[in-house]
């Protein structure tokens, strides 16, 4: 492999792990102030994608129909934990289990009735529709070294959210110890609602932004869902910090994996997370005990 | 700990000042006559359970440094110390819950600091925790058939109806019967009270044979009633077993021990009888604050 | 004897006469026969997910994967155009997958709770993507079974394989057999070491049990005959293929097993039977039948919190 072409497939693993890390960090997010196993947040990023592909259709803008979808999502984030989520912080992961895979169900067949089985694609946004040389011969798109910017954007806002804010030190506090939080009282009900949105919303995001680079199919939420407890999980429940590392590490992974390896690449990410927990039973940065 | 625990004076030390200042002779008589008959009962009496040199450290902090005791058959050995002198980390080494650092344990002349957690238990070390540790949803009964089963066998005989032993519901009984819960034996384990909670877990570790029993605070958040039925319960126990006993209820450690370690930040500061403890000045300074209110 | 509670005999009185008789009703269409069964079979992979995490706490999303390897066992041992004997393949594939699930478990078994779902469903994930990635079993289509096993037992043959009724009757038998097994074993002495390591493991390691090892033993059992359950599902419709090992698979046979009550054994037949009534009811209903049982779901985990098996529980003994 010469060099170009490895600069192409590290930037791809690192582009797909910034994405990786968007859906993942709602996910851990949740999980780690709430204590929700939330496995309907793959049918989020779904949404996300759909939503933008509908609006684009009705505008032609991609980020107008990019704000709006973010905006109907932290709606819908809001709704489902004010009315399903917020009923169950008291009971067990099973029934969280349950409640949300009835949630995946029917989000897939609202998309299936909305939308129809037939893949769908949204196009390139003009501005960003170039290709930059990176030799001679080897062209990189525009528009992936953008979503990375922009994730890498996100990633820097929530550090500092978390790290600088109020509600970023109740979310570390939830980190760390959820019982503490929960025992601070004070709007804590808003807090979890927020979470939940934002969490919510980050995954609808990283839908809108894939959506001009894949097809948008049912059943691409569940896929994704999938590799991003594998994130989740190799990072440590509950660590925003691990997932940032652990979703660069399996995307670079699982790029160089399908390149080098194409007979094992599907399984290369979960032989990655067996070895890890194998070392480390609670993964990289595990902060609950 | 704000107060010192010997200002709420005791009715039995209280007493024992009493006759002292009475009849100064007499009481001094008796009490060099009990000193020299315990001594001697200590030397002879067989030493169960060893710790040699015990280290934990988390990281860098010291949870137990350098901790070196023994603890004798048929006698009572209190540890007491202030919240984080380390008293739960050394009952945790002593149960294999935690592994140490550095030093030894040492049961019946063998080191037990690499067996397996429950091995502990197999050789017949028992312990009860700080907080209320048993099955709550089933009966005071078949908790301790849960316990009793080790000793009779079978625990992997996927097809051996569970209630088909006398035998084990017997030792069940017995050990209910030590406690004083047999009218309880059949409710359910939540619904009986606190103390009987209590009660119940030392029934469990009673029904596993042991001959060393580690307890954790067993009279934490009882009312008066209830720990003066523990008190009687450990008194009759310690006649049997090797008691360690780890408890802030200062009254009730100093009427139970026969031997008396004092732990300060994880460091060891004395172990020996009741009197010498209390008597001892570093204890005052270190732990006990303003002794003399009592003396 | 073994159905101690009131609403437990209930339904073992109820459920297996009508499982019985329900055939004759149906006997001109082997549609419906063929369906039961399929139902019967799922039920008994049910009941080990619900031992598993019901009885030992145990939550996995990775059990379909020894579904999956029933099936996919019996073509990777037997002949491909020889008839074998059915009761000896039988033995072969539980004791297999016992030994897969072994080493499986000691990995597993290391973690807990939130971990261990998630381990459990990356091994499964990655037995999903070897078979459907690999030319030879056959990818993403799976792969025929030509020859039936032969069932004959010292040389008297009971039934055959390819009679639906007869298979239905056969597998029906085997779910009894299941639901014995399962009371006998949660019965048992190991059953009750088992009941105390899912209320309390500290407690249980304290007493001087070996807490692994009791979790081992479960996950190796419940394994074994969640093998057989694929096994038997392969043998009906002679083919396997990757999907029965997908997480969707271990995701739908939780949903059944708590919408049944999990822990409770025969609310996992319940669980089974409701879910697939509604689901084939849905199905003739609308093409959208996903949006009515997504909401059943969400709508009963808000109503019921100890699903329809503590329903059944509260009603009959609220007659007593």
């Amino acid at each position: 492999m010469d060099f170009a072409i490895f600069l192409v497939q590290l930037l791809n693993g690192l582009q797909y792990g910034l994405l990786l890390f968007l859906i993942a960090s709602g996910l851990t997010l949740v999980f780690g102030v709430m204590g929700i196993l939330n496995l309907a947040h793959g049918s989020m990023y779904m949404v996300g994608a759909y939503l933008v592909w509908y609006f684009f259709q009705l505008t032609d803008q991609f980020l107008l129909s990019a704000l709006i979808s973010a905006a109907l999502a932290l709606g819908l984030g809001v709704l489902i934990e004010k009315t399903l989520i917020h009923r169950l912080y008291k009971r067990n992961h099973l029934d969280q289990v349950l409640l949300t895979i009835g949630m995946i169900f029917v989000f897939n067949a609202l998309q299936s009735i909305l939308w129809g089985d037939d893949p769908l694609g949204v196009p390139v946004p003009e501005l960003l529709s170039g290709s930059i040389h990176l030799t001679e011969l080897v062209e990189y798109p525009v528009y992936r070294l953008f979503v990375a910017a922009l994730c890498l954007l996100l990633a820097g806002a929530l550090y500092l959210v978390i790290n600088r804010t109020r509600i970023g030190m109740l979310i570390r506090a939830g980190e760390s110890n959820r019982e503490m939080v929960e025992c601070l009282g004070v709007n804590i009900n808003q807090l979890y609602t927020l979470v939940f949105g934002a969490g919510v919303m980050l995954a609808a995001l990283a839908g809108v932004v894939a959506a001009p680079m894949i097809s948008i199919v049912p059943g691409m939420g569940e896929h994704v869902l999938i590799t991003c407890f594998v994130v989740v999980v190799i990072g440590g429940m509950g660590s925003i910090k691990g997932a940032f590392v652990a979703a660069l590490l399996v995307g670079v992974v699982d790029t160089f994996a399908s390149v080098l390896v194409p007979g094992v690449s599907s399984m290369i990410v979960y032989i990655l997370m067996a070895v890890i927990l194998l070392i480390k039973p609670e993964g990289l940065f595990s902060s609950q005990k | 700990m704000s107060e010192s625990p010997l200002s709420q004076s005791p009715s039995q030390l209280s007493q024992a000042n009493l006759a002292e200042a009475d009849d100064t002779s007499e009481a001094h008589a008796i009490s060099e006559a009990h000193a020299a008959s315990e001594a001697h009962a200590r030397s002879e009496s067989t030493v169960v359970l060893e710790t040699e040199g015990l280290c934990k450290y988390w990281g860098g902090v010291k949870a137990l440094d350098n901790m070196s005791l023994r603890f004798h058959e048929r006698s009572l050995h209190g540890i007491v110390g202030p919240n984080g002198a380390g008293k739960s980390t050394l009952l945790n080494m002593l149960c294999g819950t935690y592994k140490p650092t550095a030093g030894r344990i040492i049961h019946n002349g063998d080191c037990i600091n690499d067996i397996r957690p429950y091995d502990f238990a197999r050789r017949g070390i028992g312990r009860g925790f700080q907080k209320t540790n048993i099955y709550p949803q089933v009966t005071c009964l078949e908790n301790c058939c849960i316990a009793a089963q080790r000793r009779v066998g079978g625990s992997f005989n996927i097809f051996l109806p569970k209630n088909s032993s006398q035998l084990l519901e017997e030792m069940a009984d017995q050990a209910l019967a030590q406690v004083g819960l047999e009218s309880r034996r059949d409710e359910i384990a939540s619904h009986i009270s606190y103390g009987e909670q209590r009660q119940l877990e030392i029934a469990m570790v009673l029904a596993t044979a042991p001959s060393v029993l580690l307890l954790d605070e067993p009279m934490a958040g009882m009312g008066h009633e209830e720990s003066q039925l523990i008190i009687e319960l450990l008194k009759t126990l310690k006649k049997d077993y090797c008691i360690v006993l780890v408890e802030h209820d200062m009254d009730a450690v100093f009427e139970l021990s026969d031997q008396l370690t004092v732990m300060v930040n994880g460091q060891h500061l004395i172990t020996g009888s009741v009197e010498e403890v209390r008597d001892n000045s570093k204890v005052k300074e270190a732990y006990l604050g303003q002794g003399d209110e009592v003396i | 004897m073994f159905f101690l509670k009131k609403a437990e005999n209930w339904f073992v009185w109820i459920f297996f006469p009508l499982a019985l008789l329900l055939p004759l009703f149906l006997e001109q269409n082997e549609f419906y026969v063929n369906k039961l069964t399929s139902v019967v079979i799922f039920a008994m992979f049910v009941m080990s997910l619900d031992y598993l995490v019901g009885r030992c706490g145990m939550i996995t999303l990775g059990h379909s994967m020894f579904y999956g390897l029933g099936g996919y066992l019996f073509i990777m041992i037997a002949p491909e155009y020889e008839a074998v004997n059915f009761w000896v393949y039988t033995f072969y594939i539980c004791v297999i997958a016992a030994l897969i699930a072994l080493v499986v478990g000691v990995i597993v078994l290391r973690t807990s709770g939130i971990y261990m779902i998630m381990i459990t469903l990356a091994i499964a994930q990655m037995c999903f993507y070897f078979f459907s990635d690999s030319v030879e079993f056959g990818g993403n289509d799976g792969l025929f079974i030509f020859t039936k096993p032969d069932t004959s037992l010292f040389g008297l043959s009971f039934f055959n394989l390819d009679d639906p009724m007869h298979f239905y009757y056969f597998c029906l038998l085997s779910l009894f057999n299941c639901l014995v097994f399962w009371k006998v074993v949660t019965g048992s002495r190991f059953g009750r070491i088992m009941e105390a390591v899912k209320d309390n493991p500290a407690r249980t390691t304290a007493l001087g049990y070996n807490v692994f090892l009791f979790r081992l033993i479960s996950y190796c059992m419940a394994s074994a005959l969640a093998a057989y359950a694929g096994y038997l599902f392969a043998l009906q419709y002679g083919y396997v293929n990757p999907s029965m090992m997908s997480w969707q698979t271990s995701g739908t046979a939780l949903v059944m097993s708590i919408l049944g009550g999990m822990g409770s054994l025969y609310g996992a037949i319940l669980g089974t039977v409701v879910y697939e009534g509604l689901h084939y009811t849905f199905e003739h209903l609308t093409q959208h039948w996903l949006l009515l049982m997504g909401s059943m779901i969400i709508a009963m985990v808000m109503l019921f919190k100890s699903g329809l098996a503590g329903v059944i529980d509260n009603l009959v003994e609220r007659r007593k």
